[in-house]
């Protein structure tokens, strides 16, 4: 049973988090409290709800970096469209946000099903147009928190469970971690239950073998841009509740540590392989990290120091083992 | 007449993107009468591109092999952090010239050494340890931009000497120093693609890895070596960059990936690898200068010239999927002509022998 366990990617992860907290707690105590448990939990909604958009287009093979870019224009267009009409009701938001999510993802897909193109470079393309649409041709002005329309600062703001802490005040777990397990549920249950989660399987480990057994690879394509894209519409609601204030270039330019997070989760770049659980783990890796080294004496500025360092160890293993077991079954994957 | 009509047949995609830049060129210099056109915009546009153009070369020389290197521009952020350090702290003003000319030589050469060292870690993680270009590379741009990052606490590291400052802004036999550097180092780059095993070699193993590797080329070695030459552009781009900057920070030319990647699509590298010439990327990047100039003129914003970018981006590669669906059609169609000439040859020839 051991063994078993470790033959997963996921057990390192959860005994990397282990070990590391463990240090961080010995050298500054106030690590392990609920109140910092809760934060990191916080912080870490948005990133997990887009972390299971990319490992949904990582597992069909390709890639996602216009997913912020698209945040960013659901999140803004929401909370200006509300502003402007007065309606403050989350429930608008979410929707105004998907609705928006949804159209700039199936353009995503669109390209990349029907003209066949590198995902990468695509979306590095919409990613900049995307952008570029919102800050032309819908503003660039930023909200400050005085003129956040109320639905979004009270859902900022709103906790399931609260507690008080030493000094009298009160602090909680967000009402973020239900969107969170919304999307991971929903996620899950797509990829594990469905024949179009088969399909995004099939696509990623062998197109070729997809088309033969009769997938609709356009269609399959078409849904996976447009889900990440649904999710991005999600996930901008969330980010622009959390800061309680919105900037039309806020958040983009944060895609890759997404996808660091999702690929140091153990899911493979060239598609068919990955994990929920371990994306999960990923996106707590990073988030830890983010969250401790100021705990542990340095500065914010030694954190793409720290991230890369843990990005190319954790390919450099996980490739290096698929090399050699290639290697050895001879087939020369170079 | 012959001759020439094979070699516009060889390529309708440089023929394309000459027709391009010249249009370009025209409708620009009609739109913006006395302002495109002149000595002076010239020769500013010919400062401006080389650092950029030197990042595109780089970028194409990945995708030749069938990579992409996302570490570019961090690479010559950090090479140039190292040598912007070096000069700072050793030249004050009371040292002699030759001495500081000696500085200034050697944080070059570290700038370049560096460069390479960085071109050298991607390439032994993509070839030896058989990480996907992508990933390597992105998990580098993150490390090299942290390195930067630790070292300088995000500020700027300013003050160069002017002698220094003369690469990015002095003139050598009437031309602009750092358009020469770029000629000489194209000039490089396209001979070793051309004309070098190294060069033949990398063409191979972008097009099809297993068929190089069977045909007895060291794969692993060429693409280490592709990538130290990325690096060492990525470095020598850095010092016509901080020198034209007159200081050095992470997060300079951010916006070059997207533009060199666009350039080496629009010069006709074929992203999957194992094709496309210097000279496309060459003609690609006069273009995309031509037209951020004119963007610049016309008071553009950044984000706009971003969607534009992306747009650019996304076109070409739609175009240049459907004249490739359109020349393999008409290659089988030319094919199964052919073959039913041979046939009907050969059915001939068996129906005589017996």
């Amino acid at each position: 049973m051991f063994e078993r366990l470790f033959r997963k990617h996921e057990t390192y992860l959860l005994i990397i988090i282990i070990v590391y907290s463990i240090v961080v707690t010995s050298v500054n105590k106030s690590f392990m409290s609920f109140e910092n448990l809760f934060d990191i939990i916080r912080g870490s909604a948005g990133m997990g709800i887009l972390a299971m958009g990319v490992l949904v287009a990582l597992l069909s093979g390709g890639i996602d970096v216009s997913f912020t870019a698209v945040a960013i224009s659901g999140g803004y267009i929401s909370v200006r469209l509300i502003m402007a009409t007065g309606w403050s009701n989350l429930f608008m938001a979410f929707l105004i946000s998907c609705v928006v999510g949804i159209a700039f993802g199936t353009i995503n897909g669109l390209i990349i099903s029907y003209f066949k193109l590198p995902t990468l470079i695509t979306t590095l393309g919409t990613l900049n147009a995307f952008h570029g649409i919102l800050t032309t041709f819908v503003g660039t002005e930023s909200v400050n928190a005085r003129e956040m329309p109320e639905c979004f600062v009270r859902f900022g703001s709103a906790k399931i469970i609260k507690l008080a802490n030493d000094q009298g005040g009160t602090y909680g777990l967000s009402v973020f971690l239900i969107p969170l397990i919304a999307v991971i549920i929903l996620t899950w249950f797509i990829l594990r239950f469905t024949m179009l989660g088969r399909g995004i399987f099939a696509i990623g480990s062998n197109r070729e073998s997809a088309v033969r057994a009769g997938f609709n690879i356009k269609a399959i394509q078409m849904f996976i841009y447009a889900y990440i894209g649904f999710l991005a519409g999600v996930m901008g609601v969330v980010a622009v509740s959390e800061v309680r204030w919105v900037n039309p270039v806020y958040l983009v330019g944060t895609e890759l540590t997404v996808i660091a997070a999702v690929v140091i989760g153990g899911t493979k770049l060239t598609g068919g392989s990955g994990t929920i659980l371990g994306t999960i783990l990923g996106v707590g890796i990073v988030r830890i990290l983010y969250n401790t080294l100021v705990l542990l004496g340095l500065s914010a500025a030694w954190n793409n120091f720290f991230v890369g360092i843990i990005i190319i160890a954790s390919v450099a293993i996980t490739s290096y083992r698929n090399k050699l077991k290639a290697y050895r079954s001879l087939t020369f994957r170079v | 007449m012959f001759r020439l009509k094979r070699l516009r047949g060889l390529d309708t995609n440089l023929t394309i993107l000459f027709i391009i830049l010249v249009l370009v060129v025209l409708v620009l210099t009609a739109f913006l009468p006395g302002k495109f056109l002149t000595g002076r915009n010239l020769k500013s546009m010919a400062f401006q591109f080389p650092e950029f153009g030197l990042l595109a070369l780089a970028m194409t020389l990945a995708m030749i092999t069938g990579g992409i290197d996302l570490s570019v521009i961090a690479t010559a952020n950090l090479t140039g952090i190292l040598s912007a350090l070096i000069m700072t702290h050793y030249i004050t003003p009371d040292v002699s010239g030759s001495f500081s000319a000696l500085i200034i030589v050697i944080a070059i050469f570290i700038a370049l050494l560096s460069a390479v060292v960085c071109g050298l870690v991607n390439g032994f993680l993509i070839s030896f340890v058989g990480v996907p270009a992508i990933l390597a590379t992105l998990g580098t741009m993150i490390f090299y931009s942290g390195i930067g990052m630790a070292i300088t606490k995000g500020i700027g590291v300013v003050g160069f000497p002017d002698s220094y400052l003369a690469i990015g802004s002095g003139t050598a036999l009437g031309l602009p120093i750092p358009l020469i550097i770029f000629i000489v180092v194209t000039a490089v780059v396209a001979l070793i693609l051309r004309k070098s095993s190294f060069g033949m070699n990398m063409y191979f193993v972008g097009a099809n890895p297993i068929a190089a590797l069977f045909s007895g080329i060291n794969i692993n070695f060429t693409i280490l070596k592709t990538y130290m030459t990325t690096g060492l552009l990525a470095g020598l781009s850095s010092v016509v960059m901080i020198s034209r900057f007159n200081s050095a920070k992470v997060g300079y030319g951010d916006t070059y990936l997207l533009q060199a990647i666009v350039v080496a699509v629009l010069g006709g590298i074929d992203p999957y690898g194992g094709y496309g010439r210097v000279i496309g990327v060459v003609m690609g990047i006069f273009i995309l200068q031509a037209l951020q100039n004119a963007f610049t003129l016309f008071g553009f914003t950044p984000y706009a010239k971003g969607l534009i970018w992306g747009l650019v981006l996304i076109m070409v590669m739609i175009i240049n999927f459907i004249t490739a669906r359109y020349q393999e059609r008409a290659r089988i169609s030319r094919m199964l002509e052919d073959r039913r000439f041979n046939n009907g040859v050969g059915n001939d020839a068996d129906a005589v022998a017996p």
